[in-house]
C-alpha cells in the first residue's frame, strides 16, 4: 500500500522551498513539489533505511526544524490525506492506513484544489466537505459532472493512485578557473573566459539547453570582487559566440586589478526546437548574432545597442533601451474558411506608414527665439538659424506633478525660410530646439 | 480645414503612392535616401523598415546622429521589438563600421543607416565596401543622407525633396498637419526606366 508524506510550511513560506525540497530528497528519490509551501514524498521502500513512517516522519520534522523551518508533516495513503493531516494535525500526524476516507471526511472541498467553477458547483449542491463528496452516489455523480466527478470523489476518498510528478533539482551551469599568479591583461582573461564557456556550453548541450544569460565573478587580487553580465541576442549553446560575447563584455568592463579567479555562470533555458515556416522571413541565426551584437558593444558601447521600449509618460522622448532580443517565431496561423490572408497588412489603420519622421535632437538645443506679436519669427541655434515663415503653437505639454521632477513646456512647429520644419519648446530656462521633422 | 502655401504639383504624377516606391528597393542591394533636412527622406526610411517589420521581419538601425524617435516610429507602425537600434551618438566612424558588420550578418530584412542631416563625407571606397557586405544576403541595405555619400556604389539612389508643408486652421494655424514630397529615382541600376527624368512619386506624410 503506497504511503505519503507531506511536508507542509503554514503561510506557504516560499523561502524555505529549497530547504524542504533538499531535506525531502535526502531521504526519497520521489519527491514532488507540491505548490506554496508544500511538499511530497513517497515512503514506499524507505523502511530498511530510515525506519517506520513515524520514524521517518520525525527524521524529516527535525531536519526541517534544524533549518528553521517550522514544518509540520502528515502521513497518509494519499496526496490529499498527507496534506490534510499536515495541516490539521501537530508535528507529525500519521493517518493509519487505510482510515484515509475517514480522516479526509471533515477536511473542506478547497484541499482538492477544485477550479472556480467546480467550486461553485458543488457549493451550490451543498457540499462542503470531502466526506459529503465521497458520500455522493458515483452514478449520479458521473452522469451530472463527466469523468471529473469520479475523480474527485476517489481523492476524497483518499483513493490517490497518480505517481508523483518528481522533482529534480536544477543543474548548476558554474564553473570557474583559479590563476594565483593573476591575469592583468584583457587577452588572457579572455582566453580564459572563453575556455570556461566552452565547458560550460558543453554540458548545456549534454542537457539539451542553452544560456539566455552569462554572469562573471572576478576576484582580484586587491581582495576585491568584479562582477559583471551579458545577454545574448538569442538563447545560445555555442562556444564561440559566448567567447565572443565574453570577451567584448570584460572589454567594456574590464577589472581594476589582477584576476586571480574567474567564475562563469550560466542561465540555463530550455528552448523549443521548431522548423522555420516558408511564408515566415529569414531570422539571423543566433550564433552570428550574438557575434554581430559583441562587436558592435566595443564599436558604440552597450548601452547604445539594443530596442526602444516607449514608457507610459507624455515626457518627451520618453523611453529606454531594452537588450535586443530575437522574437521567437510566430505559432502557425490558424487558417479559417474565408481567410485568404492571415499574415498582418502593412498600412493597415489611419495614419500606418505615412507619418512624418521626426529627428530628436539629444540633448535639445539651447536656442535664441525672437518674437513678433508674441509668436516665434526668428531662430538661432547651433547649426540651424532663420526666419521663420510660418509656425503653430503653442501647446501645453506637462505631467508628472505628484513626482520630483515634474515638467511642464509649451511647444511650437516652425517652418524657416530655408524649408526646415522643426519643433522648439520653451520652459522656464528658456527656448530650446527639441526635434526636426524629416 | 487645411491650407498650402505652395501651389499643388502639376497632373501627370505617378501616384502609384507609397507601396509602388518601397517596392523599388532592391534586396542585396546597396541603396540611397537623400535631400535635405525636412524633405521626407527620413520618414521614406521610417516607412520602409515599418513595412519590413511588418511582414515580420528584423530591421537594424544605425542612427549615426543618434536622432531616431521611437514614439513616431510606433505611430508608423515600426514593431520596435523587431528593431535593433545603434546609437553612435554623432561617431561616423563606428557608423560606418557598424552599417558594415550588419549589413554582413544574415537575416535582417533592412540594414540602415541614417547619417542625419548635416553634409559629411564617407571614407574612401565606404560605398563599395557596403555593396558587397550587402551582396551577401538578402536584405535592403539603404544609407540616408543629405547628399550622395557612397558615389556609383548605390544600385539605386531615390533623391527625396519636400514640395510643400501642410498647416491645419485658417486663416490662423493651428498645427503642422504634414509634408508633401516628391521623390525621384536618380539611379536604378536594375530598372533604368525607374530613373526617368519625368517620373516621381508624391507622397504626404502626416505629422
Amino acid at each position: 500500500m503506497r504511503r505519503i508524506a507531506c511536508l507542509f510550511v503554514p503561510g506557504a513560506d516560499e523561502r524555505v522551498k529549497p530547504d524542504l525540497l533538499e531535506i525531502a530528497l535526502r531521504h526519497s528519490p520521489s519527491v514532488e513539489d507540491g505548490g506554496p509551501g508544500i511538499v511530497y514524498l513517497d515512503l514506499g521502500g524507505l523502511e530498511r533505511l530510515w525506519g517506520g513512517e513515524r520514524e521517518i516522519a520525525a527524521r524529516l520534522h527535525s531536519a526541517a526544524c534544524e533549518r528553521g523551518a517550522a514544518v509540520r508533516v502528515g502521513v497518509a495513503g494519499s496526496r490529499a490525506g498527507a496534506r490534510f493531516a499536515a495541516r490539521a494535525g501537530g508535528d507529525v500526524t500519521i493517518v493509519p492506513p487505510g482510515l484515509d476516507a475517514r480522516w479526509l471526511g471533515p477536511a473542506p472541498l478547497a484541499l482538492l484544489g477544485l477550479g472556480p467553477e467546480m467550486a461553485a458547483r458543488l457549493g451550490r449542491w451543498g457540499i462542503r466537505t470531502l466526506g459529503e463528496l465521497a458520500d455522493l452516489p458515483s452514478r449520479g455523480l458521473a452522469e451530472r459532472l463527466g469523468g471529473e466527478g469520479p475523480r474527485l470523489q476517489r481523492l476524497a476518498r483518499g483513493e490517490d493512485a497518480t505517481p508523483l510528478r518528481l522533482w529534480t533539482p536544477p543543474p548548476v551551469f558554474e564553473e570557474s578557473a583559479d590563476c594565483p599568479w593573476g591575469v592583468e591583461a584583457l587577452e588572457p582573461l579572455g582566453d580564459l573566459a572563453a575556455g570556461l564557456a566552452e565547458m560550460l556550453c558543453a554540458r548545456l548541450r549534454r542537457h539539451e539547453l542553452s544560456a539566455d544569460a552569462f554572469e562573471w565573478t572576478c576576484r582580484l587580487a586587491d581582495r576585491t570582487v568584479h562582477e559583471g553580465d551579458c545577454t545574448p541576442a538569442a538563447p545560445l549553446a555555442d562556444s564561440t559566440a559566448a567567447a565572443a560575447l565574453l570577451r567584448a563584455s570584460l572589454a567594456a568592463r574590464p577589472p581594476g586589478a589582477a584576476v586571480e579567479v574567474i567564475t562563469l555562470r550560466a542561465r540555463p533555458v530550455r528552448v523549443p526546437t521548431s522548423q522555420p515556416r516558408l511564408d515566415e522571413p529569414p531570422r539571423p541565426s543566433p550564433r552570428l548574432l550574438t557575434a554581430a551584437l559583441a562587436r558592435l558593444s566595443s564599436l558604440v558601447g552597450a548601452p547604445g545597442i539594443g530596442s526602444p521600449v516607449l514608457l507610459d509618460s507624455h515626457r518627451p522622448d520618453a523611453m529606454r533601451m531594452t537588450p535586443f532580443l530575437l522574437p521567437s517565431p510566430r505559432p502557425s496561423p490558424q487558417r479559417r474558411e474565408g481567410d485568404w490572408n492571415p499574415l498582418p497588412h502593412w498600412g493597415r489603420g489611419k495614419g500606418k506608414g505615412v507619418v512624418l519622421a521626426v529627428r530628436r535632437i539629444r540633448p535639445p538645443l539651447s536656442a535664441d527665439v525672437a518674437l513678433h506679436a508674441g509668436a516665434p519669427a526668428h531662430l538661432r541655434a547651433a547649426g540651424l538659424a532663420g526666419r521663420i515663415i510660418a509656425g503653430a503653437g503653442p501647446w501645453r505639454v506637462s505631467g508628472e506633478w505628484w513626482t520630483e521632477a515634474p515638467f511642464v513646456q509649451d511647444e511650437w512647429d516652425v517652418e524657416l525660410d530655408d524649408g526646415t520644419l522643426c519643433r522648439l519648446a520653451r520652459d522656464g530656462r528658456g527656448w530650446r530646439l527639441e526635434a526636426i521633422y524629416d | 480645414m487645411a491650407t498650402s502655401t505652395e501651389s499643388l504639383p502639376p497632373p501627370g504624377w505617378d501616384r502609384e503612392g507609397l507601396d509602388g516606391l518601397l517596392n523599388v528597393f532592391p534586396r542585396g542591394r546597396l541603396s540611397e535616401i537623400v535631400g535635405p533636412r525636412s524633405s521626407g527622406g527620413g520618414s521614406l526610411l521610417l516607412a520602409l523598415l515599418a513595412r519590413a517589420a511588418s511582414r515580420g521581419g528584423l530591421v537594424a538601425l544605425v542612427d549615426g546622429a543618434d536622432a531616431f524617435d521611437p514614439e513616431t516610429a510606433a505611430r508608423a507602425g515600426l514593431d520596435l521589438r523587431a528593431l535593433l537600434w545603434v546609437r553612435c551618438s554623432g561617431r561616423l566612424t563606428s557608423a560606418w563600421s557598424a552599417a558594415d558588420l550588419l549589413a554582413r550578418c544574415p537575416g535582417f530584412a533592412v540594414v540602415a543607416l541614417d547619417l542625419g542631416t548635416a553634409p559629411v563625407a564617407a571614407p574612401p571606397s565606404f560605398g563599395v565596401r557596403l555593396q558587397r557586405a550587402a551582396a551577401g544576403n538578402e536584405a535592403v541595405v539603404v544609407v540616408r543622407a543629405p547628399r550622395q555619400v557612397t558615389g556609383s556604389a548605390a544600385a539605386l539612389v531615390v533623391s527625396v525633396r519636400r514640395a510643400r508643408a501642410r498647416w491645419i486652421g485658417a486663416p490662423r494655424r493651428i498645427r503642422l498637419g504634414g509634408v508633401v514630397s516628391e521623390a525621384r529615382v536618380l539611379r536604378s541600376r536594375f530598372d533604368p526606366r525607374l530613373a526617368t527624368p519625368g517620373r516621381a512619386w508624391l507622397i504626404e506624410w502626416r505629422a
